[in-house]
């Protein structure tokens, strides 16, 4: 059996803090060290950072990263520390640089890979996880030998905090490769700062809003039950009406609120994965058939149009 | 520019997801004999290879790992434009996991006359793993652009406009190089009576283990999925109903009370 560390990589901090997190948690270090991995740069606040979060060990590349360190460099640099470290298993943050980070580790160490992980645990010699599958229509339960592995977590699963422990800094000699990827540009995508993983109520809608210029009775609405705005995907990425951060399911962002309020939303299972987390649904769909009303907790059969004024008004809103 | 680009897409025969049935009772899903149809990314990513050849010459070669009805998918590759296609398929296999898929497509494009560029979608429908892309470009150590939207080939590489969480990218590679693209970077054409037609008259290469100079054993499978079910959530399903819209904004409100979710 293998005795070295669980070693958790994420090139953002925080995702690397709620991987050391969520190691404690699911107690997948049995008695060995929860360490992290950090490549290149070790910025002062950091080993601190990661004692807080429940890392014993920090494994660090000391060697100067290339100015764009794509995801080649970054497998490479990881593989370098692997190597040192002789982990048990490799975690990573199932992002979508954290996914290309580990299909290029898994052709260069030819470990087990499982991405989208939302639960592992050991059944005897073996890892067993929890993955979505079916466009997220599914959850797959799969099975892998219990050696060396590496594993994306899907990250804001908001783990518990870990208790803090001393930590020893040990640093791995090594080169970065030369990258041969160029960043010619890099822009923040735009959008209002929605931060719908964490928002307590939402308001979604979908392409039952005929124009651009009903937004803004939705945004009222959302504004007076205090909820943020979600939007379907055809809204964000044909229409262009919001940004991708109101986007909402399988190749948009996974939410969890108290309250789902799904306004001319179909119910397309890439929608549904994306909500299903919410812990009181209603939907308001004119077609009795629509999927989104048999996923509610309160199915409202009715034109948008006439009900959210209603809404408004039942809310004192001035229209 | 060269106009003997080669250019490699490969396209899954996947599961076809919208047409899967669960066990009512138990949400299990029967995944074997399910309907399968071509990954919806890896249309798009047949599309590209198909605009990148009109634009910048070349051929366009389809290539699908799996069971022989895998050939669907390379059918359907083949009546979107692409020029040909391979199969790589081995009875020996049960199942091709990611690492058996990538391995096989790597070994496939290096042993049939190599690629410029190679087209694959970032995620499949059924297993939405997203790793094999990087993973093929890793075992031929070559540079892999990941969520690209936008892709412009230029002499010597390409400049791909990719799409993360947070940001926008612009990033570029030399030839060889693997891109995974994304539903956003194109509307795939839809094949024509004359497309298909020219399609059903071509033939499908096929390929094992042996002809890609691949030990059979480096295939094994590694993972095995236990079961795939659709979760249970119970959810109470009232209809709210009222004499007029503003009854109905009442009721609703006064139930969101009581749930303890608004105010
Ligand atoms: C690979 C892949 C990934 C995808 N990822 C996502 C994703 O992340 N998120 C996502 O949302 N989709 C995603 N989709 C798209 C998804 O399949 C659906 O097409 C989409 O969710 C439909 O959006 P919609 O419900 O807004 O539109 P529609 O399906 O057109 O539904 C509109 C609904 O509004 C109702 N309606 C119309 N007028 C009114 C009215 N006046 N009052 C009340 N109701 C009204 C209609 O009855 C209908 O049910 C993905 C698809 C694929 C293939």
């Amino acid at each position: 059996m293998n005795t070295g560390p669980v070693l958790c990589y994420s090139e953002e901090p925080e995702l690397a803090e709620e991987l050391l997190r969520w190691t404690h948690h699911q107690k997948l270090s049995e008695g060995a060290p929860v360490a992290a991995a950090v490549l290149g740069a070790l910025p002062a606040d950091l080993p601190q950072r990661y004692a807080a979060a429940g890392a014993q060990e920090v494994y660090r590349l000391a060697a100067e990263a290339p100015a764009f360190p794509e995801a080649g460099v970054l497998a490479e640099a990881l593989a370098i520390v692997v190597r040192e470290a002789k982990p048990r298993l490799v975690l990573l943050a199932s992002t979508k640089r954290g996914k290309q980070v580990v299909g290029r580790l898994a052709g260069l160490l030819d470990w087990p890979v499982a991405t989208g992980v939302n639960e592992l645990r050991r059944d005897g010699e073996a890892w067993v996880l929890e993955r979505e599958a079916l466009s997220g229509n599914a959850v797959s339960v799969e099975q892998f030998p219990g050696g060396a592995a590496i594993f994306a977590l899907t990250t804001g699963q908001g783990p518990p905090a870990a208790a803090s422990y001393p930590l020893q800094i040990r640093e791995v000699t090594g080169a970065f490769p030369p990258s041969r990827v160029e960043r010619r540009e890099q822009r923040p995508k735009g959008g209002g700062g929605v931060h719908l993983e964490t928002a307590e109520r939402i308001v979604t809608v979908g392409r039952g809003l005929k124009k651009r210029e009903d937004i803004p009775m939705v945004e009222a609405l959302a504004r007076a039950l205090n909820a943020s705005v979600g939007c379907t995907r055809p809204l964000a990425a044909e229409a262009g009406w919001f940004s991708d951060d109101h986007w909402i399911g399988l190749t948009g962002h996974r939410v969890k609120p108290k309250l789902y309020v799904a306004l001319g939303v179909s119910g397309a299972v890439q929608h549904l994965v994306g909500m299903r987390g919410s812990r009181i649904v209603v939907a308001v769909n004119q077609d009795p058939n629509a999927p989104i009303l048999g996923q509610a907790d309160y199915r409202i059969t009715a034109d948008l149009y006439s009900l959210v004024p209603a809404l408004l008004r039942a809310l004192g809103v001035p229209g | 520019m060269s106009p003997n680009l080669r250019i490699w897409v490969a396209v899954k025969h996947g599961v076809d997801v919208g047409l899967t049935r669960a066990d009512p009772a138990t949400g299990v899903v029967a995944l074997e004999g399910a309907p399968r149809k071509t990954s919806d990314f890896d249309r798009n990513a047949v599309e590209e290879a198909v605009r990148v050849r009109e634009r910048s010459g070349g051929t366009v070669t389809a290539v699908s790992v799996g069971p022989p009805s895998a050939r669907e998918a390379l059918r359907e590759a083949l009546a979107l434009g692409a020029d040909e296609a391979v199969l790589f398929t081995d009875p020996a296999v049960p199942r091709f996991d990611t690492r058996a898929v990538a391995r096989a497509l790597a070994a496939t494009c290096r042993t049939l006359g190599g690629f410029d560029l190679l087209l694959l979608g970032e995620g499949s429908t059924d297993h939405f793993g997203g790793v094999v892309g990087a993973r093929v470009a890793s075992e031929l150590g070559v540079a892999d652009l990941a969520y690209v939207r936008k892709l412009t080939v230029e002499p010597e590489g390409v400049v791909a406009e990719r799409d993360l969480e947070r940001e926008v990218e612009v990033l570029s590679a030399r030839f060889p190089v693997v891109v995974t693209v994304g539903q956003e970077i194109n509307t795939p054409r839809v094949p024509t009576f004359m497309s298909n037609l020219k399609a059903s008259k071509k033939t499908i290469r096929q390929v094992g283990p042996a002809e890609v100079n691949l030990p059979a054993s480096s295939l094994a499978p590694v993972q095995t999925t236990l079961r795939v079910a659709v979760p249970q959530v119970a959810r109470k399903q009232v209809p709210l109903t009222g004499n007029s819209p503003d009854e109905l904004a009442r009721e609703l409100l006064s139930r969101l009370r009581d749930e303890g979710v608004w105010p």
